[in-house]
């Protein structure tokens, strides 16, 4: 590669051609690279799979009148939710995390690359379970929501082994992520490259860290419950039972102390990611990258105290304490957006498509997170929970946010994972038909939810304000759909005819950019100094050293 | 040019009317206005609300909007050119997130008083109604009045169950449910209740308003959830007794 003032750099001699793993290799190599585009790929095809039956829900309310038996509906709402939670958007953050948290710390690997691998397979296989309860299980499938309340997930109410198998699924895909987080964690915390202290940690690291410990503080409850709901259905237990002297709040209680952490493991990430791209692209460092880690532990621990704003209308929790917490996590997240405006500010903004995506997520999340703040306050939340303006908030927040961000990662390092960049030009139409088709899409569903429209409804009635909102939002899904498809053909045409990235196409800053594209095995051929959070700019830029 | 003035203030006027006429349509901000004593305080707390988060929203996003227009990239620029290098302003940073906290200090203090208002109980209502849902139906017993009304066995097209109030009354609602959870929501009056088998809930609805209201179960409960509906009417106190007087099954009270 080049030497820049004196100072050498990566790789003097050409890194050798990247070998091309066969199948079999691609399935068991442990290297953190592979296993990362592993999760990566699997959960994409999760998402076709989440978003194909998205598609059939829309198809089903487009219009009064049923289409579908009321069983095969809630099949789907229940499979698509699970999956594009549990199957997409957490794991994909951990597939953008095994890749890349590694090469951002400059370290060779993962701490356990066995314990990784094994935790890509517990994903995989708890996947094809939960896939297998929703569509191929004697007696019934799952069908009771992915929130699966009892008494409705008992037997009395959900016989067949549907939800039997929905349960072990979750189950596995949470030890899977109990096993990534304790890597994780072990990987920043030992395997850090010379000088790469905490505070010079990349922030996509910084905020995986955050997920990895809100992982291991909320999964295990989690489990506790799914175990007992499937004690109480198949060996005779009664802990949610009310005729037995159980109680189905206890279920909601341990469900949502994973469910809300949850949702901030799903939003982390993506956090992480366009706060890499967005100074990037501005020619900026990030503003306040203190204030910005602060607040991202700050959104971890305020987190773990929020789950019962899922329980207002319950009757059994005490409201204006989760309220108050509920309130609070809006400042940390309120601080980003100053961070990531500020980062902006006095830049040259090149917009490229991860910037563009990086973009629609700060335009959609606003929204999501301005309708939480609404929904924190319990008066409020009486009208709108459970109703399509929830529906509307937590999409604004998981596909406005989350989705928007994968999509901007993957723009951002499929030239480092691939070494072949993708189409610019296609990229924006991607973007556009993404960004077109989410809006029309979920907009409509608050005008729903304030109308009076509950969520899970296979039907409605015509003539009472339901009509037009459920087939704009219907039509906003054939918008989105081209954007997938789009992406997809984007994505085929730039792997056959290949355009090289080199190794640092848009300017990069952290490690992963300081090395070739692919890295090689073992990542490194030689390390830059560190001096900052953004060692790649610092080799680049001497002059303009912290 | 004495008229000048008055001109002006004739303007003025005519502007600030209709301003204030814009905002009192705009200002329900797509909520319905709540049919009940409570759902008129969870009204006004929406306004509130609305109130604060648009204008925080604007802000940011004229932030942003300002950022992308002013520091983008034009055609003919150095792609290598750097932006201004400044990484923390530690007077801006606190601004930032003090503000936020006092905003959130005051929806809190809002949305708290509101809450208590409308969980209030009174003392002594004017009106009990037993409230249980089933899968997949509402019985709604009146125990002082003798009257009894339930579903018919629900399914597509099958009109739901009435509950009748009287206007002005506090009604008490006790509700349960005798098999999976459901949810007592009408969306006029601004207000839902979730029915957990084994608990017991009560609260109390005073509906202002006179008319019909729609209402569902909004928690998932299995296999016609979407078709356990019902609704209320809310009739003065006159046309109350005449019904309760034609449905009196049981002796009364």
């Amino acid at each position: 590669m080049t030497t820049t003032a004196g100072r050498v750099v990566p790789s003097p001699e050409p890194a050798p051609p990247a070998h091309r793993l066969g199948p079999v290799e691609r399935l068991t190599s442990t290297d953190h690279k592979n296993i990362g585009v592993l999760y990566c790929v699997t959960a994409f095809l999760f998402f076709l799979v989440g978003g194909a039956l998205a598609g059939v829900i829309r198809l089903e309310l487009a219009e009064p009148g049923r289409i579908l038996a009321n069983e095969t509906y809630n099949g789907l709402f229940t499979i698509h939710g699970t999956v594009m939670i549990f199957l997409f958007v957490a794991p994909f953050g951990a597939g953008l995390a095994n890749y890349f948290v590694p090469l951002q710390i400059g370290a060779p690997d993962m701490a356990f690359p066995r314990l990784n691998l094994l935790s890509y397979w517990f994903f995989a296989g708890g996947g094809a379970l939960i896939l297998l309860s929703g569509f191929a299980s004697a007696g019934g499938g799952a069908a009771m929501g992915w929130t699966a309340y009892p008494p409705l997930s008992g037997l009395a109410h959900s016989p067949g082994v549907g939800p039997d198998l929905w349960i072990l699924g979750l189950a596995m895909v949470a030890v899977s992520s109990l096993m990534t987080a304790v890597n994780l964690l072990t990987t920043v915390f030992l395997m850090r490259t010379a000088a790469m202290t905490m505070w010079r940690l990349p922030i996509f690291t910084w905020n995986m860290v955050v997920v990895a410990i809100l992982g291991l503080v909320a999964f295990p409850p989690a489990v506790a419950g799914l175990s007992l709901l499937l004690i109480d259905r198949r060996l005779g237990g009664h802990a949610f039972d009310p005729l037995g002297g159980g109680d189905p709040a206890i279920y909601q209680h341990l469900f949502w102390f994973l469910g809300h952490p949850e949702v901030y493991i799903l939003i982390l990430p993506f956090f992480g990611v366009i706060t890499e791209i967005i100074p990037v692209f501005s020619r900026k460092p990030l503003f306040g990258y203190t204030g910005f880690v602060m607040a991202t532990v700050a959104i971890g621990a305020l987190s773990v105290g929020v789950w019962a704003h899922h329980m207002f209308v319950t009757g059994v929790v005490d409201n204006p304490f989760f309220a108050a917490m509920t309130l609070l996590i809006a400042v940390p997240t309120g601080v980003k957006f100053f961070n990531w405006t500020g980062s902006m500010w006095g830049g040259r903004i090149w917009f490229t498509t991860p910037m563009l995506f990086a973009i629609g997520f700060l335009l959609n999340f606003l929204i999501g997170g301005v309708t939480g703040i609404l929904l924190a306050a319990p008066a409020l939340d009486y009208q709108l929970s459970d109703s399509y303006f929830v529906v509307a908030h937590f999409h604004y927040t998981m596909v406005g946010g989350a989705v928007f961000g994968i999509f901007a990662a993957i723009y951002f390092w499929f030239p480092k994972v691939t070494g072949a960049m993708l189409r610019e030009k296609l990229g924006r139409i991607v973007f556009g038909l993404l960004f077109v088709g989410f809006n029309v899409t979920f907009w409509p569903q608050f005008v729903l939810g304030q109308r009076g429209l509950p969520r899970r409804y296979v039907d409605y009635p015509p003539d009472v304000g339901f009509d037009a909102p459920n087939l704009v939002s219907s039509l906003g899904y054939v918008v989105m759909a081209a954007g997938v498809i789009a992406f997809l053909v984007d994505v085929w045409i730039s792997l056959r005819t290949r355009v090289p990235a080199g190794d640092d196409p848009w300017g990069g800053y952290s490690l992963e950019w300081a090395t070739t594209s692919p890295p090689p095995e073992q990542n490194f051929v030689s390390m830059p100094p560190i001096r900052s959070e953004r060692p790649a700019f610092d080799l680049r830029h001497p002059e303009a050293r912290p | 040019m004495t008229t000048r003035p008055r001109s002006l203030a004739r303007v003025g006027t005519r502007s600030l009317a209709v301003l204030t006429a814009l905002l009192n349509a705009s200002c329900a901000f797509g909520m319905q206005e709540g049919a009940t004593k409570q759902g008129e305080a969870t009204f006004r707390l929406w306004q509130a609300f609305m109130l604060a988060a648009i204008p925080v929203a604007l802000i940011v996003y004229l932030l942003i909007a300002w950022c992308l227009v002013r520091y983008r990239r034009r055609a003919g620029d150095d792609p290598q050119a750097l932006g201004r290098q400044f990484r923390e302003r530690w007077s801006v940073e606190i601004a930032y997130t003090s503000i936020p906290i006092l905003i959130v200090v005051g929806l809190f203090v809002l949305a708290t008083r509101t809450g208590s208002t409308v969980d209030a109980v009174a003392a002594e209502p004017d009106l009990r109604v037993n409230v249980e849902a089933y899968a997949w139906g509402w019985r709604f017993a009146y125990p002082e009045q003798g009257v009894e009304v339930v579903s018919q066995p629900s399914g597509e097209g099958v009109p739901g169950p009435v509950m009748v109030l009287p206007r002005g009354a506090t009604v008490r609602i006790v509700l349960t449910s005798n098999d999976v959870i459901h949810s007592f929501w009408v969306p006029g009056f601004l207000y839902k209740h979730d029915a957990i088998p084994g608990r017991t809930f009560e609260f109390d609805l005073t509906p202002t308003r006179p008319g019909t209201y729609d209402g569902e179960c909004a928690e998932f409960c299995g296999l016609n959830h979407a078709y356990m509906t019902f609704s209320v009417h809310v009739v003065g106190e006159d046309e109350f007794e005449a019904w309760v007087a034609r449905n009196r099954t049981v002796g009364a009270a």
